[in-house]
């Protein structure tokens, strides 16, 4: 294994008047393992299409992840779909990406618009080799990684945006690798270059999508640490010890809590230089300490990070908020969500007298609690993490 | 003179947004901005109380409805 690292993000839009999508992506693995990301465009909309793109995803994922040839993974495929009673077929088209040890892209795709690739920021073309399996025409390429590469795989209602209404013949393929290249920075995280060419398309579509679309997108990237300290040690005496091994890890540093800034003002012999700019009415105002990345208030600003964390989740509606916020909240989920690809926490177990008043709600065992949370949360965005406790 | 007031955890949900919204609208009101330096600060460790506020070395504690009889009453005098 190397130092690279493959981040994930996925994006739909239904077709309009639908609650289901007929696109599904499944992924499995990522990270500094070996990825496999599927996606699977089910025929027709609604019901239907889902149920097909969801057994075609989940399927193909699953099969190809365990190593068995594509042969018989669309084989079981063709025999597996129920036939659509109106057309009399059974489809789904799909894409697979797979980065096998940080090192190898493979990409199988059937019918779906081709996989753009950007190296450098700039559009990668490669090489294909087409094969028939099942009457099925599909095509294949496998090349090197490098760092910074960029997958985007998507369904046709992407290439459909705008037909008939700001373009004659929808957003091809090349104009949305265009559209990618010029849109490309080197710090955009997969959800964000999603986000950017879903967010075209549902311009395109006039609001209004007439087809489901889909985008996916696997980057590579480098590895990123967080070190995030909260809470002073249960024992005075453990305080060195923590800032130690604090102190002692590479990459950026957040301090949580005035308790705990003030053991690391000590530590590094630095004053906290407090500001007062309520950039958010709830989020008591961040602090400086000279040599720490980002210094906050605890509970408070943490509770708010876990709500911006189960968001970024599910439907990401408060993503625009926490992407361009100045409240340390909304500067702590930049750096966890989009920066880290390893987190470590460290965890001071020392109880503040003056929280443990049951009408506010920053008691110790809420603190906890919190701090389970958002780990699982972290965890479940694919992040690497470690808790120590002091 | 330089007022601090607290804005950690335990004082932010007694309320020092406000008592910083309402210092610094007195200050301005009173045109007292090269005479009153206003700083927020961590955990000053007297939490059980109200917001905890300095003037200079001295403690007090405030609520936020209590801040204009706070200026009028102790910060005003001492800048006499």
């Amino acid at each position: 294994m190397n130092e690279l690292w493959i981040e994930t993000g996925a994006i739909s839009l239904n077709k309009t008047g639908e609650s289901l999508c007929g696109d599904k992506v499944e992924i499995s693995g990522g990270g500094d393992e070996d990825l496999t990301l599927v996606l699977a465009d089910g025929l027709g909309s609604g019901v239907k299409a889902n149920i097909l793109s969801t057994l075609t995803s989940k399927i193909l994922c699953t099969m190809i992840s365990g190593g068995i040839p594509l042969e018989e993974c669309v084989s079981t495929i063709a025999s597996t779909l129920p036939v659509c009673s109106v057309r009399k077929v059974a489809y789904s088209t799909f894409t697979i990406l797979r980065i096998l040890g940080n090192r190898i892209a493979h990409i199988i795709q059937f019918d779906n618009p081709a996989t753009i690739v950007l190296r450098h920021g700039e559009i990668f073309d490669y090489p294909r080799t087409t094969r028939v399996i099942a009457d099925k025409t599909i095509w294949e390429t496998s090349f090197p990684i490098e760092r910074d590469d960029v997958f985007i795989t998507m369904s046709d209602g992407a290439e459909y945006a705008g037909v008939g209404r700001q373009l004659n013949f929808g957003w091809t393929r090349d104009s949305i690798a265009v559209f990618a290249m010029g849109n490309y920075m080197p710090s955009n995280s997969a959800k964000t270059t999603a986000g950017l060419i879903i967010d075209e398309c549902e311009r395109l579509y006039g609001g209004k999508p007439g087809d489901d679309t889909t985008v996916a997108v696997a980057r590579v990237r480098g590895r990123h640490t967080v070190s995030l300290v909260v809470g002073p040690p249960e024992h005075r005496e453990d305080d060195q010890r923590m800032m130690d091994l604090f102190f002692g890890k590479e990459g950026v540093k957040i301090v949580c809590g005035g308790t705990t800034s003030q053991v690391v003002s000590r530590y590094l012999g630095k004053p906290i230089d407090a500001t007062l700019d309520y950039f958010d009415p709830e989020i008591p105002p961040i602090s400086h300490i000279a040599g720490v990345d980002l210094t906050t208030e605890g509970v408070i600003t943490l509770s708010r990070v876990l709500e911006y964390a189960q968001d970024y989740l599910q439907a990401a509606k408060l993503a625009p908020k926490w992407a361009v916020q100045k409240d340390g909240a909304s500067l702590i989920a930049r750096e966890l969500f989009e920066n880290a690809t390893d987190v470590e926490f460290y965890v001071g177990r020392a109880i503040n007298p003056a929280h443990q008043n049951p009408n506010l709600p920053i008691t110790f065992a809420i603190k906890q609690q919190l701090i389970r949370s958002l780990t699982e949360c972290l965890g479940r965005m694919g992040k690497h993490i470690r808790v120590s406790y002091f | 003179m330089k007022i601090t007031i607290c804005i950690g955890s335990s004082c932010h949900l007694k309320g020092s947004r406000q008592i910083v919204e309402e210092m610094q609208r007195l200050v301005a009101e009173h045109q007292l901005k090269n005479r009153i330096e206003l700083a927020g600060k961590f955990c000053m460790g007297n939490c059980q109380n109200g917001v905890c506020v300095t003037i200079d070395d001295e403690n007090f504690s405030l609520k936020p409805e209590d801040t204009r009889a706070f200026f009028d009453n102790e910060v005003l005098p001492r800048l006499k």
